[in-house]
């Protein structure tokens, strides 16, 4: 087990590399530079400027500094607020985590909950409303939804405050949730493709489950209907849901530029965003790759994860 | 005498008198297995006749009545009406034309990633699966970094790198495909070098699993060259799982343009795609929520058909789920 982690923790870092390298190239192929502008620099102070940014050495010293920078975490300056890049991205994070989670928690509760409830009314009506949502789900991608439910639960009923300009955002971890008012209409959008997602394929894995032999033992034995579907039908089911989790968390990621953007919700979706159309390289790069770093080590977790919910996997 | 004109016997000719019965094969079983989906022939016809719809307005005055790029003052953030069918924009562009030209450009980018798509997918998978160990080690390993790229910025990045510069065919000018703008092309590849990974890697494991297959193994006794045995035997094999996941790339590919055009990095600004409709209805969604609506509307619309088409299809074509 630790042998397998300590692997594939080494084998994440070609990776990394490669996606920096890649990143790197990119970035250094798109026309046009972050000083351009309608009236064009002098001279001395553009020379200036790539000083600063380190923008004047040639590009493979460039490239091995950024390497040598990333080893240590140091993605660089901004160019856009002469921040350091690191900061940004530890600062934008805590907004973007507090949306993840809620989505996360939101997508898989729900779906499984749904999954489960189908599967057990299997092609009765709650199985068809379960499928029905399902499908749904799978037509309305966050952009489609986001803009429903705006229009619906916060022009129409007013319900939700999300079209105030400013979002508030609270340390959850400290026990203040005074934001829930803007969280929630994000959430349920960048949730419910992923929930749709979830509830299919629990459906389909519990009604494989609940017609093994061990679920009918645990029936005959007179336990409780609870009892068997949870900790002996679910608990079995579970084993393909975790394996969509790593795809899903990295759609969560993708979903929340748009979302973040939509919402006008200050997290590193939107910082991304707006970091490319302004073309501030060090930052488009340091959020790249650390959306890599992030999605690589939640992969790495689902699969570890694999091991514990299914014994018969060894490592 | 008659009689000793006649052969004695007539060789028996199997291919004129016994086989001659109506031939139904692999691909009209599958049709007709599709054609008993009602959910698919539905979804199925929806897209047509949008297809249909969205590339008459070109040339037909009675499909669209007004330019959709062309503003009209008097006439801005009109509601529904005979004249305006879906109203009419804070510019008071018409959105029935906008949403018809919107709708078109969403599918021109579906159905174009899953040309290249499939070109590289399928060659990648091929190469990995047939030639040899080495060739696999390195293309799945370019495949599992594509992969672990992150979607959405790999296709932001890339389209940055490509727009703006005057490459052979995609160009700056005038389209050279008629049709497919440089925009256009750009955003297709884009979205393309990304969502090839899924195809290499169903290609390679069917191949893989094809290859040891008895037939292969008797037609390659039987002398036919590698070649022979890939495109007879092995490619006409991998068809139609490579069709179903086509069919499910297109509504991804139609949702990462969206996504662009509504992050504003779709198409320029006269000209509409649904994201960037969408983008601009959110903008007034206040004062004039018709102009959100349409557009989402019709992404839904899209997705769900293409969603049930490749259900469907995946029923008719794969045969472990034949019933």
């Amino acid at each position: 087990m630790l042998a397998y982690t300590v692997r594939r923790v080494l084998a994440m870092i070609p990776l990394i590399v490669a996606i920096a390298t890649i990143t790197f190239v990119l970035m250094h192929a798109v026309e046009g530079g972050p000083f351009d502008s309608d009236k064009p620099l002098p001279p001395a102070t553009l020379e200036n400027l790539k000083k600063r940014y380190g923008l004047d050495d040639p590009l493979p010293v460039q490239y091995l500094n950024y390497l040598k920078n990333l080893a240590q975490f140091d993605f660089g300056i901004s160019i856009a607020n002469n921040r350091n890049i690191t900061d940004i991205i530890r600062e934008r994070m805590g907004v973007s985590i507090q949306l993840g989670i809620a989505t996360f928690l939101f997508a898989t509760v729900l779906g499984l909950g749904l999954g489960i409830f189908s599967s057990l009314n299997q092609n009765g009506i709650g199985d068809y409303a379960g499928v029905f949502i399902a499908t749904i789900g799978a037509a309305m991608p966050s952009i489609v939804l986001a803009p429903i439910l705006t229009i619906v639960f916060a022009v129409k009923l007013g319900w939700f405050n999300v079209l105030s300009s400013d979002y508030g955002f609270t340390d959850w971890f400290r026990g203040d949730f005074s934001n829930w008012r803007q969280v929630v209409l994000p959430t349920v959008a960048l949730g419910f493709l992923p929930m749709a997602f979830i509830a299919r394929i629990t459906r389909a894995s519990m009604l494989e489950v609940l017609r093994q032999d061990y679920v009918r033992t645990a029936r005959a034995k007179g336990l409780a209907e609870f009892a068997v579907v949870i900790r002996h039908a679910a608990r079995n089911a579970m084993i393909p849901v975790l394996t969509v989790l790593g795809p899903i968390f990295a759609g969560l990621i993708t979903g929340s530029l748009v979302i973040e953007t939509l919402f006008a919700i200050p997290g590193l979706g939107r910082e991304f965003v707006r970091s490319v159309l302004i073309r501030d390289y060090g930052l488009i790069m340091g959020v790249t790759v650390f959306y890599a770093v992030v999605i690589a080590f939640m992969n790495l977790v689902v699969d570890l994860l694999y091991g514990f919910a299914d014994p018969r996997i060894r490592y | 005498m008659a009689a000793t004109d006649q052969p004695i016997a007539q060789p028996y000719d199997f291919l004129e008198q016994q086989f001659h019965t109506k031939q139904r094969g692999l691909w009209a079983q599958a049709w007709q297995r599709l054609l008993r989906n009602r959910l698919a022939v539905a979804a199925g016809v929806i897209l047509l006749v949008i297809l249909t719809v969205s590339l008459a307005a070109d040339f037909s005055r009675t499909v669209q009545r007004y330019d959709p790029t062309v503003p009209d003052f008097q006439a801005t953030e009109q509601n529904p009406s005979r004249d305006h069918w879906l109203g009419t924009d804070t510019l008071g562009r018409d959105l029935w034309a906008r949403l018809l030209q919107g709708t078109l450009f969403s599918l021109k980018i579906g159905l174009g990633t899953q040309v290249i798509v499939l070109l590289i997918g399928v060659t990648i998978g091929m190469a990995a699966a047939l030639a040899g160990r080495y060739s696999d080690t390195i293309l799945m390993w370019l495949t599992d970094l594509a992969y672990a790229f992150p979607d959405l910025l790999a296709i932001i990045l890339l389209r940055q790198v490509l727009l703006g510069r005057d490459w052979p065919i995609i160009g700056e000018g005038d389209p050279q495909i008629p049709g497919f703008n440089g925009v256009l092309l750009v955003t297709v590849i884009a979205i393309s070098f990304v969502s090839w990974t899924t195809v290499a890697r169903l290609v390679r494991g069917q191949m893989l699993s094809i290859k040891e297959q008895d037939y292969v193994a008797a037609a390659r006794a039987m002398g036919a060259s590698p070649w022979r045995v890939v495109r007879v035997h092995m490619l006409p094999n991998t068809l139609s799982a490579v069709i179903v996941s086509a069919t499910f790339g297109i509504p991804l590919a139609i949702f990462a343009e969206a996504t662009l055009g509504f992050i504003g990095l779709g198409v320029p600004p006269p000209n509409a795609s649904l994201g960037s409709l969408i983008g601009s209805g959110l903008d007034s969604i206040q004062v004039h929520p018709v102009q959100l609506i349409w557009p989402t509307l019709m992404v839904a619309t899209l997705m769900l058909c293409f969603t049930f088409l490749g259900d469907g299809l995946r029923d008719a074509l794969d045969p472990r789920t034949r019933h």
